[in-house]
This record gives C-alpha cells, sequence and structure tokens, in this order.
C-alpha cells in the first residue's frame, strides 16, 4: 500500500501539527470521503490513530511509525484534551496562510512548534512561538527574507504577559535552541521581522492593548482575526 | 614470712607448645571459615566482588551498603513471588509431579510464612542441585536474589573492617603497611575520580539540586560524599568569602574558572526563577601581560555557555567611569590613589586632600572626566569658582595653599598618564555579565594597586544600589595586597551583597603581615581552597583536628613484629599537609567547616575551543563592546506592507 502524494503531504502536517481533526483533513485532502480513505490507510499502515476526543469532528494523529515514516524525530502522543483548541486554531492559520496565492509563489516555509520545540532545550522556561514562517531570499514578495513569527491567542492573557510575549519575540536575535548568551544581543538584526497575532473575538482587546504598550516595537506587530474554521 | 603469689608464673607455659596450640586453633578456625564460605558459595562470591570493588575503586563502605540496600527490592519481589505461587502447583512439584522443574527456585510447599521463611534455604539448595548438573548459570540466577544483597553487605563489612584495622595501624604485617595501604588506596581513588571525569555528562556544571560541581571527589574527610562521586558546594557559599591558594601551574585557573562559571549558571537560574537578582561577576587579574589576556578570553567562552550575556574585558575594550562616585567617596578614592607618607610628609598630605576636595565640590558640581578634574586644579580657577558663589572661607583656602596646587597638579596628571583611560570611560558595572580586569601588576606594581584599589571602590558603590549578586574575584593577590586592604573590604561587603574571592599562589602571598592573612583565611566562611603548595601548614591548623587511633606494635628481636601493641587516641590535623603538598596538576582541597575533601576539578572548555580556528581568525568570537552603556538600537523601520498576503488569508487588520 503507497501513499498519495497529497496524503503524504497531510500526513506530514499532522504529524508537525501535533495532530488534525477531520474536517481539516477534508480541506488539506480535497474532501471528507478522501479524508476517511487517507485515514483508513494511514491506520492499516500504522500510521496514524484516530479517536473523537472531544465534541465535534473526531481528530487524527501520527503515531510513531508514521513519524519515523515521515522523518520526523518527535515522542509521539495523543494531542491533549485542553489543547485541541488551540491545536485546531494554529491549524487553521497555517491552512489558511498556505492557501495564499503570495505563499505557493514564494515558496515560503512554515516551520511548525512543535519542530522548534523538539530542537530546543529541554527543561528551559521559554515562551515559543505557535510557529514561524520563513520567506525565501528570492522570493518576488516585497517582505522577501523575513522570518515571521505566528502566534493564535484563543484565550486571552493578562496584557502584562502578553507585552512580555511580544517584546520577548521582537527583540530575539538567536534561533530557539541557540546558546543562552545568543538569544538577545544588542546590536544583531532579530530574528524575527514582524510577529503575526491570530486573535478570537475574546483575546483581540487583550492584544491590541498589548501592543499598544510597545512603543515603536508595535509596528512590527501584525493583528488579524482568526480564519474560518480555527474554532468548531 | 613468705609471700604467696596468686597470679600464675609468665614462663608457666612451655614456649614452643604455646605456639603450636596457638597455630592449631588458627588453623580451625581459618578451617571452620572456609567450610562456612565453601557452603555458602554463592554469598562468598558476592561478598568477594563486592570488597574487590570496594578496594579497586577506593569507595568507602557506605556505598557497598548502598549498593546491598538497592538490591533489596528485587530480593523483596522474589519473595512476594514465591508466597504468592499457586499452593497446588507448589505442592504438586514437591510430590514428584511433571512441572517441579518448572518452579523457580526457592518455591516449595507450605503456608505462605513457611515458604518466604524457607525461600533462601530452599534457593540455595536448588542452586547447588543446578550446579551439580552442570548447569552454573542457573545456579547463579537461582541463589542471586537472597545471595546478592548479602555478599554484598557481607563485602561491605569486610571492606570496613580492613579499612578500619588500617587506619588504626593495627593491620598489615609490618608496620609500615598501614601507610603503604592508604598511598595506594589514594592512588585508586585518583583513578577512580579520573574516570568520574572523563565519563560523559557524569558531572554537569550545575547538579539536579542546583549544586555546583567543581569536579570528582577523590577523598573526604568529614565531608559527605567520597571517591566517584561529584564534588558539589551550594550556591550560597560562593555567595561568601573564599580562598584559593596554589601554586603556578597545579590548576588554579582551571579551578577558577569552574567556580566563577558554576556562580555564573547558578545565579542565572536563581534570577530566572524570580528569586534572587542577576549575578555580576567581577575578576581583578592583578597579574597581568598576554597570559592574563589569554585566560579572559578562555573565562568570557566559559562564562558564555554558562548563560552570561556579555563579558567586559577591561580596559583593553571596555572601560569604566571613576566620576560616578559621590563627591566625598570620589576624595578619598582620588587620594588613595596616589602614594602619601607620614610623619613629617603628612603636611603635604593634609595640603592635597584639602585641594582635591575643593576640586571635587566645587560649586559647580563634581568633575566628569579626569581632564576636567585636572583642569580645576588651578587656584585662579577655584578661587573664582567659589567666590561666585560667595564662598569666602574657601577662596581663603584655596590662597592659602595656592603654592601646593602646582605639585598636586603634576602628580594627577602623572598618575592618570599611567593609568589609562580605563577609569575615565562612560560604563558601569552594570553594562555587562561579568568584568574581567586585567592589571598589569608584574610590570608595573604600583599602577595596579591604584586600579585595584579604583576599582573596588566602584564596585562598592555599585554593590550599594542593590541591583546585582555580585563576586568580586581577585586573582594574584599578593600584586596588589599592600594597598589593597581586602579585608575591610570583607567586613562590609555581606551587607552590600558582595562576595570576595582572593587567590594566591602561597599563603604569604594572601596579605602583607601574618594577621591580615590569618583574618583573610579565617573569615573565609566560603571554604578554603587549597592546591599544591609547598607551605600548606597554616591553613592546616584553620582546619582543626579530629581524634585519631596511633597504634604500636612490638618488636620482639628477631623476625616479624609481635601481635601485641598498645593503642592510643590522639588529635591529628584534619587537613593533611603531606597529600597537599603532593597534590597532582587540578587536585585541590576543599576545607570547610572542619572537614576536607580532595578534589579531581573537571576542566571547563569554552564552545569555541573545540573548534579548531582558521588560519587568521580570532580565537573566539567577539562579543559586543560594552565599553559604554549598553542600549538596544533604534527601532528598524517598519517591515514592508504585507497586507497583500495577510488580507487574502485572514481579512483585514485590526486595529
Amino acid at each position: 500500500m503507497t501513499l498519495a502524494v497529497r496524503d503524504a503531504d497531510a500526513l506530514v502536517f499532522a504529524a508537525d501539527m501535533y495532530g488534525i481533526p477531520f474536517d481539516q483533513l477534508a480541506v488539506l485532502t480535497g474532501g471528507d470521503r478522501s479524508a476517511r480513505a487517507a485515514a483508513r490507510r494511514w491506520r492499516d499502515l500504522g500510521y496514524a490513530d484516530t479517536a473523537r476526543l472531544t465534541e465535534g469532528p473526531a481528530w487524527l494523529w501520527v503515531t510513531r511509525a508514521g513519524l519515523a515514516a515521515c522523518g520526523r524525530e518527535y515522542q509521539a502522543r495523543k494531542p491533549a484534551l485542553p489543547q485541541l483548541a488551540h491545536i485546531r486554531a494554529v491549524a487553521a492559520t497555517r491552512i489558511a496562510l498556505e492557501a495564499t496565492g503570495a505563499y505557493r509563489r514564494a515558496s515560503a516555509f512554515w516551520r511548525c512548534e512543535r519542530r522548534i520545540r523538539a530542537r530546543h532545550g529541554r527543561g528551559i522556561r521559554q515562551h515559543l512561538p505557535d510557529g514561524e514562517v520563513h520567506w525565501p531570499d528570492s522570493a518576488p514578495v516585497a517582505w522577501a527574507g523575513e522570518c515571521w513569527a505566528i502566534e493564535a491567542e484563543v484565550t486571552p492573557k493578562t496584557v502584562a504577559r502578553t507585552t512580555a510575549i511580544m517584546r520577548e519575540i521582537l527583540t530575539r536575535t538567536g534561533d530557539y535552541g541557540c546558546p543562552a548568551a545568543e538569544a538577545a544581543v544588542p546590536g544583531r538584526p532579530p530574528r524575527h521581522a514582524r510577529a503575526l497575532y491570530l486573535c478570537s473575538p475574546a483575546a483581540l482587546t487583550t492584544v491590541l492593548n498589548a501592543r499598544a504598550l510597545l512603543g515603536p516595537l508595535a509596528a512590527r506587530i501584525e493583528v488579524r482575526d482568526l480564519p474560518p474554521g480555527a474554532q468548531p | 614470712m613468705r609471700a604467696v603469689r596468686r597470679e600464675r608464673d609468665r614462663y608457666a607455659r612451655h614456649p614452643v607448645r604455646h605456639v603450636l596450640a596457638r597455630g592449631f586453633w588458627r588453623l580451625l578456625g581459618l578451617a571452620a571459615l572456609a567450610a562456612v564460605a565453601a557452603a555458602l558459595a554463592p554469598v562468598t562470591l558476592a561478598a568477594a566482588a563486592a570488597a574487590a570493588a570496594g578496594w579497586w575503586r577506593g569507595w568507602p563502605p557506605r556505598r557497598l551498603y548502598a549498593v546491598a540496600a538497592w538490591c533489596l527490592p528485587m530480593t523483596a519481589a522474589w519473595l512476594a513471588t514465591v508466597a504468592a505461587w499457586p499452593a497446588r502447583v507448589a505442592g504438586s512439584a514437591a510430590a514428584g509431579a511433571p512441572l517441579a522443574g518448572a518452579l523457580p527456585a526457592g518455591v516449595g510447599p507450605g503456608p505462605w510464612w513457611l515458604r518466604v521463611a524457607a525461600a533462601p534455604y530452599r534457593a540455595w539448595l536448588a542452586s547447588w542441585q543446578l550446579a551439580a548438573h552442570g548447569h552454573l548459570a542457573a545456579a547463579a540466577v537461582a541463589a542471586a536474589p537472597p545471595a546478592v544483597p548479602l555478599g554484598v553487605l557481607a563485602g561491605g563489612l569486610a571492606w570496613q573492617y580492613r579499612l578500619f584495622r588500617m587506619r588504626t595501624g593495627a593491620g598489615g604485617l609490618t608496620p609500615a603497611a598501614p601507610a603503604t595501604f592508604d598511598s595506594r588506596l589514594w592512588r585508586r581513588q585518583v583513578r577512580t575520580a579520573k574516570a568520574l571525569l572523563a565519563a560523559p555528562g557524569a558531572l554537569p556544571l550545575i547538579s539536579r539540586n542546583g549544586l555546583v560541581v567543581t569536579g570528582a571527589a577523590i577523598r573526604s574527610v568529614r565531608h559527605r560524599g567520597g571517591p566517584g562521586r561529584a564534588a558539589a558546594i551550594p550556591y550560597p557559599r560562593l555567595r561568601s568569602h573564599q580562598v584559593v591558594i596554589g601554586s603556578t601551574g597545579t590548576g588554579k585557573t582551571t579551578l577558577l574558572l569552574r567556580l566563577w562559571a558554576g556562580f555564573m549558571a547558578a545565579g542565572l537560574r536563581g534570577y530566572a526563577a524570580g528569586g534572587a537578582n542577576r549575578p555580576l561577576l567581577v575578576v581583578l587579574d592583578c597579574k597581568g601581560g598576554a597570559s592574563s589576556r589569554k585566560v579572559a578570553d578562555r573565562t568570557r567562552r566559559v562564562l558564555r555557555d554558562a548563560g552570561a550575556r556579555s563579558t567586559a574585558i577591561w580596559p583593553d575594550e571596555a572601560s569604566l567611569s571613576l566620576w560616578t562616585l559621590p563627591p566625598g567617596q570620589l576624595v578619598t578614592t582620588l587620594l588613595d590613589l596616589i602614594e602619601h607618607g607620614t610623619g613629617g610628609a603628612a603636611y603635604y598630605t593634609d595640603v592635597m586632600e584639602a585641594i582635591v576636595s575643593l576640586a571635587v565640590g566645587a560649586p559647580c558640581g563634581p568633575p566628569v572626566c579626569s581632564a576636567d578634574f585636572l583642569a580645576r586644579l588651578d587656584p585662579g580657577w577655584l578661587a573664582a569658582s567659589y567666590a561666585a558663589s560667595g564662598d569666602g572661607a574657601a577662596v581663603a583656602t584655596i590662597r592659602s595653599g595656592k603654592r601646593g596646587f602646582e605639585d598636586v597638579e603634576l602628580r594627577f596628571r602623572a598618575l592618570w598618564r599611567r593609568l589609562g583611560a580605563g577609569l575615565d570611560g562612560g560604563g558601569s558595572f552594570g553594562d555587562a555579565d561579568a568584568w574581567y580586569c586585567v592589571l598589569e601588576g608584574t610590570a608595573e606594581g604600583a599602577v595596579a594597586e591604584a586600579q585595584a584599589r579604583a576599582l573596588t571602590d566602584l564596585l562598592a558603590h555599585y554593590a550599594v544600589s542593590g541591583q546585582r549578586e555580585i563576586l568580586l574575584a581577585v586573582d594574584e593577590f599578593s600584586a596588589v595586597s599592600r594597598r589593597l586592604p581586602i579585608w575591610r573590604l570583607y567586613e562590609r561587603a555581606r551587607a552590600l551583597g558582595l562576595a570576595v574571592q582572593v587567590s594566591a599562589q602561597s599563603w604569604e602571598g594572601l596579605a602583607d603581615t601574618d594577621d591580615e592573612r590569618h583574618r583573610i583565611a579565617a573569615t573565609a566562611e566560603g571554604g578554603i581552597w587549597l592546591l599544591r603548595t609547598p607551605r600548606p601548614g597554616p591553613v592546616s591548623e584553620l582546619a582543626g583536628t579530629r581524634s585519631y587511633v596511633d597504634t604500636t606494635r612490638r618488636f620482639a628481636g628477631q623476625g616479624a613484629w609481635a601481635g601485641d601493641g598498645m593503642s592510643r587516641t590522639r588529635l591529628v590535623p584534619v587537613l593533611d599537609a603531606d597529600i597537599v603538598r603532593q597534590l597532582d596538576v587540578g587536585q585541590a582541597a576543599y576545607v570547610y567547616r572542619g572537614g576536607v575533601t580532595y578534589v579531581q576539578v573537571k576542566r571547563l572548555t569554552g564552545r569555541q575551543a573545540a573548534l579548531a580556528p582558521a588560519a587568521g581568525d580570532a580565537p573566539t568570537m567577539p562579543l559586543p563592546a560594552v565599553a559604554v552603556p549598553t542600549q538596544w538600537p533604534p527601532a528598524p523601520p517598519p517591515p514592508p506592507d504585507a497586507s497583500e498576503v495577510l488580507d487574502e488569508a485572514f481579512g483585514a487588520r485590526r486595529e
């Protein structure tokens, strides 16, 4: 049994995003029927597992064998219940962004949080973005060469905490997992040219208030609504 | 009247018969012991292996006891299995049923308590039966659950007995045997410590419970831990005064680097947890020259790996401003920078103090740089300045001391020319996580003394703000000890949140007088590190004494020494001065609270040191300069408009 190219991409997507609900899988595979067929094939191969974890559509996540097939060295685990809403929001954000013409023309790259976390040292408490979008230098867009930090805000934090996270993202100079001395070095260009905040209605006010406290750095914060499908 | 003696005559027994009888009973005892050992062969083998491991690694007996304790879960699980084994199966096996061969060793019929009580005996029987049939591996497995913990315990007891006999001088064939045993034990303990150093990841800089690991323990007296264990000290000890003494080439710099990196890493961990202020390390390297620059570079790399954001090298790459001191303190510091006499020369000292006070306290405010200060040493300017503010007394003082201005100006001009620009910049200790200050103590002793004095005054002033947890490390202290009364700083450092670490090549290098040396060493609450040094006596005295059993032996005149003698208890130093004199490179004795731990220090290497630099490259990547107050660069221009993609994906921007 072999995987179609589209199925393989969807499997890697599910592996990178911790898991994926069936309605979003349908968007990736081209429909409900093809999504169910893909899930069935993956289950038969031992690459994925499915279950109805909460109200709404069932969820699919990639097993250890599937992660090995995808070439990912993550620890295989079922998506945790408290994180389902956030995982769905981030996945919807990625699907919406990857569907744009500019993203495809530029061959941009989404570096997911799971990948960042895998490189990041264990036991170090540090905020990690929900994803990074790398725009190649040769991309035919004005922001070619930039790295964006993506944050999906489903539930509101405090304004102070959100401001601190924004400041940390915008002043960071080193990659995640780099030596502590390189994380924020004055004089070096920042790692993230901008931070993109996708907010639920509940979190929008907090994020806007936090951005207002940033001063000149606020120009590098983009605030938008979460795309359709981000919330069940 | 004849006196009657009740005790037996000393020579009533025949000496030959006495020796023969004694030999016979000893042989009988040995034979009995050998019989028991053979009968309990599994236990004997485990005991022999444990004692041999203790001897080979130089472990303390308690480590073998710990191993025996860790084996107990295995025994408990085995006993539980024996007790819970189905009675029907066990009973049928005992009756000769075909299942007998499938039963595990130790299982047999009877109520559960009888099974548990009889399990060791049954396992012992089973192991002998298996061994008799040639199944040696199966016999070992059958006997292991009860035999291994018992054997390890017996091995520990035997090893402890051996150590006790040797420590008290009662063991060995000759009186020299205990000393030979101890020197060989030391070599094996060193080998064990070096093996631990070589094991990858065995000695992290910070242990899981937050202790600063300095290396592997070789031996400890009155301290916890021992051979084969990490030698670690809690962070608060690095926040107390410490003394490091060691000759050149004994690994002092390696030890200091480890302590500094540990201070930085543990301090940053506490700071990240919100429990402490950010750490600040200030090193005064009073030797100077190219070697100090190399150490500075190595320090920077090591501290960088420990998490330090930036390390400033003073005065090569960064400078400080003496003029940030408050006016009163500035006057004192400026006067201390210049050597002045006593007795008849005290008059000139008073004149200088008056002139400097007037220059610093001028109505226009204190000077902001050396040029400003030198410009004020002009009686005309000073008089005009004070006259404008209506201070007639000051004007009168200036006029009366007019003749002294030229001399004072000349001396300060020469001083600033020799000091250079290191104290005339705009930096502050708060600009970096670590400052490595290179003082040219070897080439220009007087200049180094003045610099050390100015830097400690600046640091003491900065410490008053209470923003940082500071460790001041003074390396090669003897070069500046004449004019840097560090013990004065000791006394007020605790209140300032400032810890002082003094290192010298010898006891004499700690201070000029013996009183000051003792004062420095006695107040080292964080402990004293002693590397190889020819005169460890004073530190040995400070470390205190312990009781020691000393045994003498009677020499019969021919052949071997007799088995009888006398033991007595006497006090000996906790710190063995002979061991200190013979320490190898990288070995240190850590003296703390009446105990001592001998440590094989783990060397730290900076991350870049692992990479071979290309020809012409700098040995390390330079960090951003911190000579001027560090500021973030101005905000970059807004990024280009990406509405094209964002609007398409997420709709309009939210403001």
